[in-house]
């Protein structure tokens, strides 16, 4: 089932739905957006997208099944084929690979040490590949599991792990490089 | 448990403590860097929350032009649920248009399986009667001959003469078919033909019969069209005798009978004495009797080339034919449902062969228009 059905379900079964949706919406919201702002680093950009995930996801949610993996996996799939086009849309790839606008927002009482320990952390970050900061942005923005990563990716949960070993790796040898 | 995993492990574990706990320094240290990487995620703005946890809950409503663009394409879009069964149809729809002409070949379609053979013109030493014979199909018109001295045919003459004659088999129910013989006898009168002999039998034991008919030649298509629209049609058949020479024969030998007669009249008339006259009057006398009989030998030919013979037979349902029997009915049943089978076989042979291959191909389509997709969203990271 998908958005293509038009027929009206019973309302019990949309109460479900739309309260299901709802609950998903609520666990995930700040993950996602955080996982696309990663991925975009554009404020303005990582809204649209999110909008326009959360609106997919709503329109496909019939279209879930729990045995491909989980809801979460399934809709930061979708978040993250939404970034991916927007950024091949607008021509974004340098924003990958540079500095560019600073979507977390500042701490009120951001002590000088832990901003300065922001600072490398992003440098470290920002020397990263695309595919390494996607799986970063998954895992510790998007905050999903191995399990889900992979099932969002559509590669094995081993793989993901080496590859997440290795990235997070380059990044604590960039961080001690920088510190 | 490796160092990897176990690197993993300690980053899980303070994800999920939100501090980092390893007595190990460098675990630690990777503790503390998944924490950072965590701390520095982008929050949204309270304003972009709230309007969306809106549209999220009113269920994303649609404008009023997204509301007609979406019931536009929902009645251009079917449910998914049903896109198998179109599949299907669209599958079977493309095996029929393989296999069809596959099946066909181009032959025509014959009943009784034989193929027309009014070819006999075409040899020069054919007989002097040329049968021809041709099911559901009428005799074509005769091919010229290419030479010889046969005396079935007869080079340069334009018109040939062909005996005509045809075959039906008509079932009926027992009961009906009183009304579908003088259904026939009507048929026949309409095409201003007649009925030559006629034998119905509606007994319960061997319900059944024939009829004999005699139409004009050029009349016997529409007459086997509206006998056929009597019954069930078991059986039709027809053929054709090219009898041109001799018709051919017998006009000639009239001819030269009626010359003689003209010379033996004409010597009659100049006789000197009676003994040669009366020599020539039992000439003429024998001469008349080979004008009588040529004639009416010719007055049969025509006869029979100008009408059609036309043998109807009837029978009930329980009969495998006209004069089949039980037996026959039988076999004929087990005769069919094997070619029947076979036939099916051999249907899906080939529709198996033209939709595998397409199958294949649409599939490696597929797959690749699917990797090329995700390449190419990928390429957006790389």
């Amino acid at each position: 089932m998908n958005e293509a059905l038009a027929q009206p379900l019973p309302a019990a079964t949309a109460q479900r739905e739309a309260d299901s949706f709802d609950a998903l919406y609520e666990r995930t919201f700040p993950r996602v957006y955080a996982y696309v702002a990663s991925l975009l680093r554009d404020r303005s950009a990582a809204e649209d997208v999110t909008a326009q995930a959360f609106e997919r996801a709503y329109r496909k949610r019939r279209g879930y099944r729990p045995s491909r993996g989980s809801a979460e996996a399934w809709l930061f799939g979708i978040a993250r084929n939404a970034a991916l086009d927007e950024l091949r849309r607008r021509k974004r790839r340098a924003a990958l690979e540079s500095d560019v606008e600073d979507v977390a927002a500042p701490a009120l009482d951001d002590q000088a040490e832990t901003a300065l320990r922001r600072e490398v952390v992003r440098a470290a970050l920002a020397g990263l590949d695309g595919p390494d900061r996607d799986l970063v942005a998954l895992k510790f923005q998007g905050g999903l599991s191995n399990t889900e990563i992979a099932a969002s990716l559509g590669i094995s949960e081993s793989n993901v792990g080496t590859k997440l070993h290795r990235a997070v790796t380059k990044l604590r040898e960039a961080c001690r490089d920088a510190a | 448990m490796t160092q990897p995993d176990r690197d993993l492990a300690v980053i899980d574990v303070a994800l999920e403590q939100g501090r980092a706990t390893a007595p190990d320094a460098a675990e630690r240290e990777l503790q503390e860097l998944a924490l950072a990487l965590r701390a520095d995620s982008a929050e949204p703005r309270p304003a972009f929350a709230d309007e969306l946890g809106e549209r999220v809950r009113a269920g994303f409503p649609r404008t009023a032009p997204a509301r007609r663009a979406r019931s536009l394409a929902g009645r251009l879009r079917l449910p998914r649920r049903l896109l198998p069964v179109m599949a299907a149809a669209a599958t079977v729809l493309i095996a029929l248009a393989v296999a069809v002409p596959l099946l066909g070949g181009g032959e025509d379609a014959t009943i009784g399986g034989t193929e027309p053979q009014l070819r006999g013109g075409r040899d020069s030493g054919a007989p002097p009667a040329a049968e021809s014979r041709s099911d559901m199909t009428q005799a074509p018109p005769p091919v010229p001959p290419t030479g010889g001295s046969g005396q079935g045919f007869d080079p340069g003459r334009g018109r040939r003469s062909i005996e005509r004659s045809a075959s039906l088999s008509l079932e009926a129910p027992a009961d009906d078919l009183d009304q579908v013989a003088e259904g026939v006898a009507r048929v026949a009168d309409r095409q201003r033909g007649f009925v030559l002999r006629s034998s119905v039998s509606s007994g319960e034991a061997a319900a059944g019969g024939s009829l004999d008919l005699r139409v004009p030649a050029d009349r016997l298509r529409d007459t086997l069209r509206d006998l056929s629209a009597l019954g069930k049609v078991r059986s039709r058949s027809e053929s054709g005798q090219d009898v041109t020479g001799a018709v051919v024969g017998a006009s000639d030998r009239l001819d030269s009978a009626r010359a003689e007669r003209a010379s033996l009249l004409r010597r009659l008339r100049r006789a000197g004495s009676d003994t040669q006259a009366e020599a020539l009057r039992r000439r003429l006398d024998a001469n008349a009797i080979e004008v009588r009989r040529l004639r009416s030998d010719l007055r049969s030919l025509r006869l029979r080339t100008n009408y059609a013979a036309i043998t109807v037979g009837l029978s009930d349902g329980s009969q495998g034919g006209a004069l089949g029997g039980p037996e026959d009915t039988t076999q004929d049943a087990l005769d069919d449902a094997v070619a029947s089978l076979q036939a099916s076989l051999n249907f899906m042979l080939r529709a198996l062969g033209a939709l595998l291959p397409l199958a294949l191909v649409l599939a490696a389509l597929w797959y690749g228009a699917r990797g090329l997709m995700r390449r190419r969203r990928e390429s957006a990271l790389a």
